[in-house]
């Protein structure tokens, strides 16, 4: 586990109650094509990259990039054509790797779709259940959970799903993810059509998981979310690796304007217009730029 | 996931450009015949008219199978229920079972006959549009609309639902993964576990399709639909000489196999 992330922010190893610790992952020259009547559409193109346990990394590119499909083939819902994806040193012919897969999360975009049972307790309990937990177990994994992503399961246990609002049931969908208690979280668009409020919300919720320590893959368009929240930075742009990395230089503001319709976070841009030494690390949010600028 | 519940092949051919009216009236005509006639020359007859209008078509044989083989199984239980329970002087018997000549030929007369139909509307399915077969079938039902029968609100009802056949789809693949990310295994287990592995799966679809169907029609609403008026259509339905051809050709085999 890394000591301390590039801006100096101290990553935890001690558990937070229902926060489990990292994992890392590792992927080998991933290939993986969609398979469309005759002529199969290549969505990953030998992506490499590697992410310690602990840290955090921002997944950008275009739409069509291949963002959700590298999502999906680290979690394993997908077999990649070619190249592995390692978990916690793990090559997929290790015994022990389905139990590593197991501890992978994956929230998917607009995952409050996909909310079904009659409670949100039960819902929530879906997960853990499923992983054969004993009850008792399940129970604390969803009172930690619902606790975690500010829904007390006292308030809101017993109400049903599509009764709650569209911010309640992203975060209870979120929570029947972090109740398998993941040491990898990997989140498509987790900040798509959420209000200020919940973003904000969300936001604290992926900052304690990961002070806590797990391990987060954020794929998001939000560049400057990416940028407060993120340590490491992985840019896809037609199936291919366009820049990958720890996220602090200028270097790294260079490969997203180079990899056309994205654009560096808001932050470093004015960094870099106001003149400051590139390799001292730009502000990761407003009060550290003000902080700096005094 | 694929999408292919549809049969229809794309194509060019002589057959995918006669106009959808003429093929269904073509091929309700055959199917009736084909039901009304009950020889074995009658079959052949039907049954060589099917073949030649397949061959026209130019749909590949493989993509065709695809779409037959689901079928298969209804035809062989067909022989089968006919062959174990059709009367006649049996020539082998096998616990509650008797065989006969006759129950062998009944049979087997009974599963052609299924068989030369699946294959003369397999022709009209693989080679017209579920579009244009929706709007020739609307025009088709005109005369019902003095009974108050909304053939035309009917007809859109069934294209909706074919278009959104696709989108539930991947719907449905995107929603199986999500809850399989969750743990839940498909397809493994009795069949009450089965059903059960399903309900994580159906709620939040018909959530889904309630909430589509609901915006469909506010869409709809908004750009002016109502129902009962007459509208025009992008692709108006043509038919020229080779429908009449066609038409002419199905008497003329109506005709000989209800003569042979």
């Amino acid at each position: 586990m890394s000591a301390a992330s590039s801006d100096g922010r101290a990553v935890s190893s001690r558990s937070a109650p229902g926060i489990a610790a990292g994992m890392s992952v590792r992927c080998d020259g991933i290939g993986f094509s969609y398979a469309e009547a005759h002529t199969p559409i290549p969505a990953l193109r030998s992506v490499t990259f590697e992410l310690a346990a602990g840290r955090s990394l921002a997944l950008l590119g275009p739409s069509g990039s291949g963002k959700s499909t590298l999502l999906q083939v680290i979690k394993g819902l997908d077999t990649p054509e070619a190249g592995t994806v390692a978990l916690d040193g793990l090559r997929p012919d290790a015994p022990g790797y389905d139990a590593a897969r197991r501890e992978v999360g994956l929230v998917f975009q607009t995952p409050e779709l996909q909310l079904f049972a009659t409670s949100a307790r039960e819902d929530v309990a879906f997960g853990p259940r499923r992983l054969g937990r004993p009850e008792e177990e399940v129970q604390a994994a969803v009172e930690e959970a619902m606790e975690l992503v500010g829904l007390p399961p006292e308030v809101f246990g017993g109400r049903h799903p599509y009764a709650l609002s569209g911010g309640e049931q992203r975060r209870l969908a979120l929570a029947g993810v972090l109740a398998m208690r993941p040491r990898l979280l990997l989140l498509d668009e987790p900040f798509v059509s959420l209000d200020p409020a919940t973003r904000r919300e969300l936001v604290r919720i992926l900052v304690r998981l990961r002070s806590g320590g797990v391990t987060l893959v954020l794929a998001t368009h939000d560049v400057d979310l990416a940028w407060a929240l993120c340590d490491d930075l992985l840019v896809l742009d037609g199936g291919r690796v366009v820049a990958s990395g720890p996220w602090d230089a200028g270097e790294a503001g260079r490969a997203l304007r180079a990899a056309g319709r994205l654009r560096e976070p808001f932050l470093v841009e004015l960094w870099r217009r106001l003149g400051r030494d590139a390799a001292a690390a730009p502000p990761r949010t407003a009060a550290e730029a003000a902080e700096a600028l005094r | 996931m694929k999408a292919s519940i549809a049969q229809y092949y794309p194509g060019d051919s002589i057959v995918h450009r006669l106009d959808a009216r003429a093929k269904f009236v073509a091929v309700a005509t055959l199917a009736v015949a084909l039901f009304v006639r009950d020889s074995f020359a009658g079959l052949a007859v039907f049954a060589s008219a099917g073949v030649v209008a397949y061959g026209l078509s130019g749909v590949p044989v493989a993509w065709f199978w695809r779409a037959f083989r689901p079928l298969l199984w209804l035809i062989g239980l067909t022989f089968l229920t006919q062959l174990l329970f059709a009367p006649g002087e049996p020539f082998f018997s096998w616990w509650i079972f008797d065989f006969s000549w006759e129950g062998l030929q009944f049979a087997a007369f009974l599963s052609l006959r299924l068989l030369v139909l699946v294959l003369i509307g397999s022709v009209l399915t693989l080679t017209t549009a579920p579009l244009a077969l929706t709007d020739g079938l609307a025009w088709l039902g005109r005369p019902l609309r003095r009974l108050r029968v909304p053939t035309d609100e009917l007809a859109l009802m069934v294209t909706i639902a074919l278009r959104f056949i696709p989108t539930l789809l991947v719907e449905l693949d995107q929603i199986m993964r999500a809850q399989r990310a969750r743990g839940a295994e498909f397809g493994s287990g009795g069949p009450i576990r089965r059903a059960k592995a399903l309900v994580p799966v159906l709620t939040p679809l018909f959530v889904l399709s309630f909430r589509r169907a609901d915006e469909l029609a506010l869409a709809m609403e908004a750009r002016c639909y109502q129902p009962g008026i007459v509208r025009t259509r992008l692709h108006p339905l043509r038919a020229g000489m080779p429908d009449a051809v066609l038409l002419a050709v199905t008497a003329a085999i109506v005709v000989a196999g209800l003569l042979v």
